[in-house]
């Protein structure tokens, strides 16, 4: 029988008002009592439907995107067996006590061990579980990182475009790819450089793209890169004391790996 | 005024074999349930939280638990969309109790209550609150929007312990009759 007193504070608990010695005494008497969870459930169910009350605020198709991806970073969780209820029995004390009588000792152990058995099984899907979690969130820093260099990157561009000493260099495509074109926005003071190329074809196999920043002297590597699916590419080129006089950038196509001197054709080149 | 059928039968039938879905482990059935449901879930974050951006991250948390528990839904609770809009008031209260212990205020002017909807469930909630005393309303809302206690609330109010006890339990129990069956 559920203490009358406890069924008077449910109302409160569903609601979150419950405080103080209440709250700890009531919290102790839920887990063994069922009358006690169905009258709490019921509650809540009153309380849910209370949400309809407000206004309904249409959500942004942004914030949809970020739910489900976020979402995406979890496996969903294994179902839960339901709980089993057995029907209140009809049988009498007497008939149970036959019962009883007969389960044997040998029966009282078996039990026992089977107990342990699930203690064990409980116990490994438990360290399965935390397992999958631990690898769940190395996953996630493992994209927040993604996602924060990535942004690190963004956050650098606009600054460097937004700079007032940055310029823009336009570079044109050359024979071996005249539907290419790209352009470099630099800045002379910080050395800094970004180089934006589209139209270009996937290097030859074993080939890289190389950017080239050209002074006065012999031109200096400034790094390889390859084009994505739709011919397009994002380079930041290396500070070099070069960019402060650069009179040309150009890109040839090199060896994988680069080479600390051009060696192959010129497929794009600009003025300063 | 005659209603159309309800539209809350049809949204907990729907939403009963979206969540089945769901625990299964059918992801799509997620953008589904947050179609349905997100402005719901949104609006009441809003309304406790008053700001928009913490207002969606509660949505965002909200609908992930849903998706990580589905299996763990329990029909007694109410239908999956109040199951949801009482994990999205938990975790805004959550957020609004921090936010009170660092000072902060919200940025966003509250929702118009008068724009409240005119759904049939709607209607239905609001007849029954318009069934408790003007007390009693007013001891639920702290408890339901500003997550206040017993306690806090006989402060708030300056009324005995026991009265606000009493106020809220009797409010409770008038809210479940009247919505009587649909409740559970």
């Amino acid at each position: 029988v559920t203490d009358e007193r406890l069924m008077e504070m449910a109302p409160l608990y569903a609601l979150g008002a419950l405080d103080g010695d209440e709250l700890a005494e009531f919290g102790r008497s839920l887990d063994g009592s069922p009358g006690l969870q169905t009258e709490v459930a019921a509650f809540e169910a009153v309380i849910g439907r209370l949400a309809y009350l407000h206004v309904t605020a249409p959500s942004s198709p942004r914030l949809r995107s970020r739910t489900l991806g976020a979402a995406g970073f979890f496996a969903p969780p294994a179902p839960v067996p339901a709980v089993r209820r057995d029907a209140p029995g009809r049988t009498s004390w007497l008939a149970w006590a036959a019962v009883l009588a007969a389960v044997a000792f040998g029966a009282l152990f078996a039990w026992e061990r089977a107990r342990l058995g699930e203690a064990r099984q409980e116990a490994a899907d438990l360290r399965q579980e935390r397992d999958t979690l631990a690898a769940e969130i190395t996953e996630a820093r493992l994209q927040l990182a993604a996602v924060q260099e990535q942004l690190g990157r963004e956050v650098a561009f606009r600054e460097l475009v937004a700079h007032r000493e940055s310029r823009q260099t336009l570079l044109a495509g050359l024979a071996p790819a005249p539907a290419a074109v790209a352009r470099v926005v630099w800045n002379p003071g910080t050395r800094e450089a970004v180089l934006l190329a589209a139209g270009l074809d996937p290097a030859p196999q074993g080939k890289v793209y190389e950017a080239w920043v050209i002074a006065g002297g012999a031109p200096v590597p400034a790094g390889t890169f390859q084009v994505d699916a739709s011919g397009k590419a994002v380079l930041r080129l290396p500070a070099v004391d070069e960019t402060r006089s650069v009179k040309t950038f150009a890109v040839t196509i090199e060896p994988a790996g680069g080479t600390p001197a051009p060696t192959g054709p010129m497929v794009l080149a600009g003025a300063v | 005024m005659g209603l159309a059928p309800s539209d809350h039968v049809m949204n907990d039938s729907q939403a009963h074999a979206l969540l089945r879905r769901l625990a299964a482990g059918d992801q799509k059935a997620l953008g589904e349930f947050y179609d349905l449901f997100a402005s719901l879930a949104n609006g009441l974050a809003l309304r406790i939280l008053r700001d928009t951006a913490d207002a969606e991250d509660v949505v965002q948390e909200a609908f992930v638990q849903v998706w990580r528990q589905a299996g763990r839904y329990d029909p007694r609770r109410g239908s999956p969309q109040a199951w949801l809009c009482t994990i999205a008031r938990t975790r805004a209260l959550d957020r609004l109790r921090r936010r009170v212990s660092r000072r902060e205020d919200a940025t966003d002017t509250p929702p118009a209550t008068a724009d409240a909807p005119q759904t049939e469930e709607a209607l239905t909630v609001r007849k029954a609150l318009d069934g408790l005393s003007t007390d009693q309303r007013r001891a639920l809302e702290l408890a339901y929007y500003e997550g206040l206690t017993q306690t806090e609330i006989a402060r708030e109010l300056g009324e005995p312990l026991g009265t606000i006890k009493t106020r809220i339990r009797t409010a409770m129990i008038r809210l479940r009759e009247a919505l009587g069956s649909e409740a559970s």
